[in-house]
């Protein structure tokens, strides 16, 4: 068995994985420091903060030979009898050279920048640094820039790590940033005209800058984030599902980061995601009680009244022998629609449940990361994983048919639901929508209306359907309900929710589960999850209800445990840290 | 002395030398002719390599072994030649490039047949535009005359030879800054491995050579190893050219045996120094190779001798002569503000490293030094650079040749410019030694700092004279 050597304990080398000494030691729980290394960009070792003593030990004598020089982490490849010291005197007093030297020219403004407190210098400062310096020179000050309409540059704060030159050549391959000058007087920069703008994952290199340098303007000194509590999700903007961290301070969202998952989105999401949260949360526009059409207004009445009111009025349809029919949208968690088809096809068996408008815009893009052109440095460590940003706006289409075609068999399309409607063979519609965007306009509310005799509209938002409903019912926005998503590539992944439920709303869930008159208090989405798993073949991958961290595909012949296995190594600049993730 | 035969500037004095015609009728492209008809390629480089030829750009790794790291089953070779000269005080490859075209280019096309290269790039020094000019001119010339292009010789060996021209960087001259450069990006070095002999230019094997050694080449064919090695020391063997300026009577480019002295180099060659005054210090071989004082004059001036006094290696061979009417922190002045300007912002030890040296020298050299100075800038320069592995090339090691050497050889003189020049307001302020030390700092004590807080009163009281 390969087996490497750090700091003076044997460890075996973990077999079908190419790993740099970084990833090896944190694989066993020795940090090796590092600013300029990313494990999706390739190797420049130009930081050199990462380096250790380096050395081989013969497989006969078992005699160990340094080599006379330190040598960077990030380059180094973690083969059977290599020797790393991380800890010894030398490589401590080279820690200590390069914080000292990186400080030289940096501003120390960490009470005004919004870095601080998830900050690479000043985490390794206090490990690795020293309280006083040396330097008595002038410091080279260097104005702050902008090089998009959302990201400000403070090049003050630079330390010159290139991750964010390398991720526009290397993942997005449009080269936007540039190093520009020599020497100390090198700066990022953007070519006149050019701009961060079109680039539709910009936002990225705020994630990737390890110190303050490059700043989301969004966010801007708005919050500490100390302050901040960070929550597991997943984005909704579209099929491909990105592992996003959903950060709020008081009930208010501050910021969307991404997570890292290796299957999906690697460490990216594209700024539509992450600065889609202001649309969920914009707070005029959400429904804030539930509302029953009395005369021509709609009143505000209690929940529960509005939930037995849904439930008269569907049951009165199936006594007089109309037809219910459900609108199950793409944005319900496969838990809210496996109950919503339950309550539904339990009331008649003639029940038509019909998938919801999934909407679609632009086209696919895929950003897929070439090893061997563009890249800057060495590239023999990576694995590249390309990113795609969906047409299909939504998040569990396929979870939502899935569970239909489970529940009934086959699954009827939103087109052939209107036809229906428009025929008159609906009697009761009920309508679950969750969707951030209008999908439903005017003139086909107006029709819907005129043709079904009780309509229900459950929604997180007043859309132009809810004006008309009988029943409105408020529910939940993304960062409100937890439940999982079958994203693009049938990967099934929980979101948990970031926020309370809103004053006047339930949690989808919730409501369906009042309706089903479930017994054992509030629904848990892994309780339903568990009771389809075991219901559905198609949902077996989510057996007991616990999705791994990194999601399970459906599809039984792809959950090899490699492909829903954990990755390497995850950047500590994205993994929630410290404080904030306590709370 | 007496039997040495200049094989590299044979060609120097002789009327319109640069033109195929004259360079062909004194011999040229003999040796190319006898090695692409007559020689097995691998028997090109077990020549080369048997002669113990060493790379004369500056590092002086051998040549022949270079060639041999290259992968066995190579589809493609690039040869990349390195004409970016730009250590400062160096112009040997400017005169064989500008006096004699054709025996460089009959250099690269033996070199190309050993390695198998089918392409060669040739990378000039910004600055120099005629040497551009010149040798695209002997590359035309050879083109038509069949010493390049398609089927050489009949014997179905292709060669291109490319010019590229810098952009006027130092750090281009860094084998990978140069292919970097060449690819059209910032010429910023590679890490290593891999080296450049497995995935170089374009992500194909690559051999970098410096001009003045595949300018040996074709000697080394015509004549053998044996001839090579009967020149010079014993570890450094053949011709080479050196280059004097600086404070001489005159500045001269002169081949010589390989381990000729500096005094020699000065007395015999340069004609002294200037003015009739004494030499202080002489820098052996281009500036980041470090200092010789005057009592070291008498080093050899080979690959092996340097390491005695201190010095980093030979270099590019180019001695600077510093006479004893100057201080040595002028020197230092240069040297460091040449790296600083130099250094390309790549590894975090040299690009804040070679900043804050030079800042530290230019203090002092106004007047603000302070004793403790040189003690920080030595422990700093003593962690620079890739002998102790804290930067990709050797730029750093250059910068932090020259401050050892002047430190450990001339610290007396320094430690008295800093006591006899003290400038006032040219050194730190007393704020920025307390901030730099660590202490606590009373802002309303130290000078006007900032203006003295008004009064404390709460926030609405009725007399606030502001409110």
């Amino acid at each position: 068995m390969a087996t490497i050597l750090i700091n003076g304990t044997e460890y075996p080398i973990p077999e079908g994985e190419k790993l740099n000494a970084i990833q090896m030691a944190k694989r066993v729980g020795v940090e090796i420091p590092y600013y300029c290394w990313h494990p999706s960009l390739s190797v420049v070792a130009n930081c050199r903060m990462c380096e250790v003593e380096v050395g081989s030990k013969d497989p006969k004598t078992g005699e160990v030979k340094m080599m006379p020089k330190l040598v960077p982490g990030c380059q180094t490849p973690a083969k059977d009898g290599t020797v790393l010291v991380t800890d010894s005197a030398k490589v401590q007093e080279h820690q200590r050279m390069i914080m000292e030297l990186l400080l030289l020219n940096h501003p120390l403004d960490c009470p005004v920048c919004d870095q601080a407190g998830e900050c690479g210098l000043q985490d390794y400062s206090y490990e690795h640094g020293q309280s006083n310096h040396r330097f008595v020179e002038e410091r080279i000050v260097n104005p702050r820039k902008d090089v998009s309409d959302l990201i400000q540059l403070n090049q003050d704060r630079c330390i010159m790590c290139t991750r964010c030159v390398r991720f526009t050549r290397e993942i997005t391959q449009t080269a936007e940033l540039q190093v520009m000058r020599r020497g100390n007087h090198a700066e990022i920069a953007t070519f006149p005209g050019v701009s961060l703008d079109d680039n539709p994952l910009a936002g990225n290199v705020v994630d990737l800058c390890p110190v303050g340098a490059l700043l989301d303007k969004d966010f801007l000194h708005k919050q500490r984030v100390w302050f901040l509590a960070k929550h597991d999700s997943v984005c909704t903007h579209c099929s491909t599902g990105c592992n996003i961290s959903v950060e709020e301070n008081k009930g208010k969202i501050w910021r969307v980061k991404p997570r890292n998952n290796p299957h999906v989105n690697d460490y990216w999401i594209c700024d539509e995601g992450r600065y889609g949260y202001k649309d969920d949360s914009a707070p005029d526009d959400l429904l804030e009680a539930m509302y029953v059409l009395k005369g021509d207004d709609h009143v505000a009445v209690a929940i529960d009244e509005a939930v037995r009111l849904v439930d008269r009025g569907l049951k009165q349809a199936v006594i007089g022998g109309r037809t219910v029919a459900g609108v199950l949208s793409p944005f319900l968690t496969v838990e809210e629609a496996y109950l919503m088809a339950t309550y539904l096809k339990g009331m008649t068996s003639d029940a038509v449940l019909a998938v919801g408008p999934v909407p679609a815009r632009g086209e696919d893009r895929t950003f897929s990361p070439d090893k061997s052109a563009g890249r800057s440095g060495d590239t023999s460590f990576l694995a590249p994983r390309p990113f795609t940003i969906h047409a299909e706006k939504a998040p569990n289409a396929r979870g939502v048919r899935a569970v239909i075609e489970h529940v009934q068999g086959a699954v009827v399309e939103y087109d052939e639901l209107l036809r229906k409607v428009e025929a008159g063979e609906v009697g009761a519609l009920y309508v679950a929508s969750g969707s951030p965007t209008d999908w439903i306009d005017e003139p086909t509310a107006a029709k819907v209306r005129e043709k079904v005799a009780f309509l229900v509209v459950q929604d997180s938002r007043v859309g132009a359907l809810a004006h008309k409903a009988d029943v409105v019912l408020a529910g939940g926005t993304y960062a409100e309900k937890a439940g999982s998503y079958v994203n693009a590539d049938g990967r099934i992944q929980y979101a948990g929710a970031s926020l309370p439920p809103r004053d006047g709303s339930l949690p989808d869930l919730d409501l369906f589960a009042v309706l089903l008159d479930r017994p054992g208090g509030p629904a848990r989405s892994s309780d339903v999850l568990a009771e389809l798993a075991e219901a559905a073949p198609a949902f077996a991958a989510a057996k007991g209800g616990t999705l791994p961290l990194y999601g399970a595909t459906l599809e039984a012949s792809a959950s090899s445990p490699r492909e829903n296995g954990p990755p390497p190594f995850v950047d500590a600049w994205y993994a929630a840290m410290g404080a904030a993730k306590a709370r | 002395m007496a039997t040495f035969e200049p094989v590299l500037t044979r060609n120097w004095n002789v009327p319109d030398a640069r033109s195929l015609k004259v360079y062909e009728s004194r011999g040229g492209y003999q040796a190319a002719r006898k090695a692409l008809t007559t020689m097995d390629p691998d028997a090109v480089v077990n020549l080369v390599k048997d002669s113990e030829l060493r790379g004369r750009g500056g590092a002086g790794f051998p040549c022949g072994l270079k060639w041999t790291f290259l992968p066995k089953d190579r589809k493609e070779t690039l040869m990349c030649v390195n004409g970016d000269e730009s250590e400062p005080a160096t112009f040997n490859n400017r005169y064989l490039l500008e006096r004699d075209p054709h025996m460089f280019l009959e250099g690269i096309l033996i070199s190309c047949f050993a390695t198998r290269a089918s392409t060669s790039y040739v990378y000039l020094r910004f600055e120099y535009i005629e040497a551009t000019r010149i040798i695209e001119e002997a590359i035309a010339e050879a083109r038509a005359a069949g010493h390049l292009g398609k089927n050489i010789y009949g014997t179905g060996f292709n060669l291109d030879v490319w010019v590229h021209r810098g952009a006027g960087a130092y750090i281009c001259g860094e084998e990978t800054g140069l292919i970097e450069s060449l690819e059209g990006k910032r010429g910023w070095p590679r890490i290593k491995p891999p080296f450049p002999a497995i995935e170089g230019a374009f992500r194909k094997p690559t051999v970098v050579n410096n001009i003045e050694t595949l300018c040996c080449v074709p000697h080394i064919v015509e004549r053998g190893a044996a001839w090579f090695k009967s020149i010079g020391t014993p570890k450094s063997y053949g011709p080479k050219l050196y280059t004097v300026s600086g404070h001489v009577e005159k500045q001269v480019c002169v081949e010589l045996p390989l381990g000729v002295t500096c005094r020699e180099l000065i007395d015999d060659h340069a004609g002294g120094v200037w003015k009739g005054r004494k030499a202080k210090a002489a820098v052996p071989g281009g500036i980041s190779m470090g200092l010789l004082s005057a009592d070291e004059l008498d080093t050899p001036l080979d690959f092996e001798s340097l390491r005695k006094p201190g010095c980093l290696g030979l270099g590019t061979a180019a001695v600077t002569v510093i006479d004893d009417h100057t201080p040595i922190i002028d020197y230092l002045v240069n040297t460091s503000r040449f790296f600083a300007h130099e250094s390309c912002g790549q590894c975090t030890p040299c690009r804040e490293g070679t900043g804050w040296m030079s800042k530290t020298i230019h203090r002092i050299k106004n007047g603000g030094g302070r004793i403790e100075d040189l003690d920080v800038m030595l422990h700093l320069a003593e962690n620079l650079g890739i002998i102790p592995g804290t930067t990709i090339c050797g730029l750093a090691d250059g910068a932090a040749w020259p401050i050892k050497n002047a430190l450990a050889k001339f610290r007396p003189e320094l430690e008295e410019y800093i006591r006899t020049h003290q400038t006032p307001g040219a050194g730190p302020t007393p704020l920025q030694l307390d901030v730099a030390a660590g202490r606590r700092v009373d802002l309303f004590q130290v000078g006007n700092a900032i203006a003295a807080p008004p009064p404390a009163a709460a926030l609405h009281s009725p007399g606030r004279p502001d409110a």
